[in-house]
């Protein structure tokens, strides 16, 4: 199966350095939160491409292997953290899985990549840029906690949806970076 | 941290501009500013000639097929890269004297200078390579 993605590189037969130095200039198309696929064969990429994100400052997501070639996944610029949280109503990480129970919603806001590599069981994703458009696949009777990676995008998506009407929304923090429960990586 | 990586070239074989130029490509990709000094042997990397043959160690010969085979980029393909991401090559000003060099000699783009220039731009950087 393969993922959504903004950016695809193709970097198959390609030795060390080249997957490093080719990434870093495809970057530059990319936008502030969007995710790169990039495509390698070189095995050493993986710890490379690791390390690298990590060293310029994008979110390393995963990695899996497709008929012999590595598929690596990484969104741009990891400056999550720095924006102030607006939305006023929130719940922690440890709640949302009793209150969801009894009948709420998980929603996963972040991208099809992040969600595919982790993600809490029973959650239903639909990445920020695509909510607005998919407002009718969510009850506004039932409760709504929004999460993501630090709580950044779903205090976002927590105040879109509370324009839209939904009135029982709530931003999840931490976020699922900061998960201590099992994570799936089960798609449906 | 230091966003610095200085680093000595002062052997001539082809393993030797490969440590080099592969460091120096990825300390590039990685954003950070990267000064390569080549003195003594280190010059045949960046010679105009030299560098598009640059000899195997002896008895190593045998390695020519492997790089074929991992699809390695060629030494002028890195350093070309390497420039084209704003690494920084600066030739030794006494080696190319004794070895009665001159910047034609040697590709476009190097500075030349002395063991200060290097040591300037190396003084607050980390890590600093020799190879």
């Amino acid at each position: 199966m393969s993922l959504k993605v903004d950016v695809k590189l193709d970097c198959k037969g390609l030795a060390c350095p080249m997957p490093i130095v080719k990434t870093k200039k495809a970057m530059n198309d990319v936008n502030d939160g969007q995710i790169i696929e990039v495509q390698a064969t070189d095995k050493g990429s993986t710890a490379d491409l690791k390390a690298w994100s990590e060293s310029v400052g994008h979110q390393y997501i995963g990695t899996k292997e497709e008929n012999g070639v590595l598929l690596h996944y990484i969104r741009k610029n990891d400056d999550d953290n720095v924006v102030e949280k607006k939305f006023a109503s929130t719940i922690t990480n440890g709640e949302i899985i009793d209150r969801a129970a009894s009948g709420g919603i998980i929603l996963d806001v972040r991208e099809e990549a992040e969600y595919a590599f982790g993600h809490i069981e029973g959650s239903k994703s639909i990445p920020m840029g695509e909510l607005e458009d998919r407002l009718v696949e969510l009850d506004k009777d039932k409760e709504v906690y929004v999460i993501c990676r630090t709580g950044t995008r779903s205090d976002l998506a927590a105040q879109k949806l509370a324009e839209k009407g939904f009135t029982k929304v709530y931003n999840v923090l931490p976020g699922i970076g900061s998960w201590h429960g099992d994570l799936s990586n089960e798609l449906k | 941290m230091s966003n610095k990586v200085a680093i000595i070239a002062s052997n001539g074989g082809l393993f030797d501009a490969y440590k080099v130029f592969n460091i120096a490509t990825a300390a590039a990709a990685t954003e950070k500013e990267v000064s390569i000094f080549f003195t003594f042997e280190g010059l045949n990397l960046i010679h105009k000639q030299s560098m598009q043959q640059l000899p195997m160690p002896e008895g190593r010969e045998h390695f020519a097929e492997g790089f074929e085979k991992a699809n390695v980029p060629s030494i002028p393909q890195l350093v070309e890269m390497a420039q084209e991401m704003g690494v920084k090559f600066i030739g030794c000003q006494m080696t190319m004297d004794v070895m009665g060099l001159t910047k034609e000699d040697f590709i476009d783009g190097i500075e030349v200078g002395g063991a200060v220039t290097f040591l300037e731009f190396a003084k607050d950087a980390a890590p600093s390579l020799t190879f």
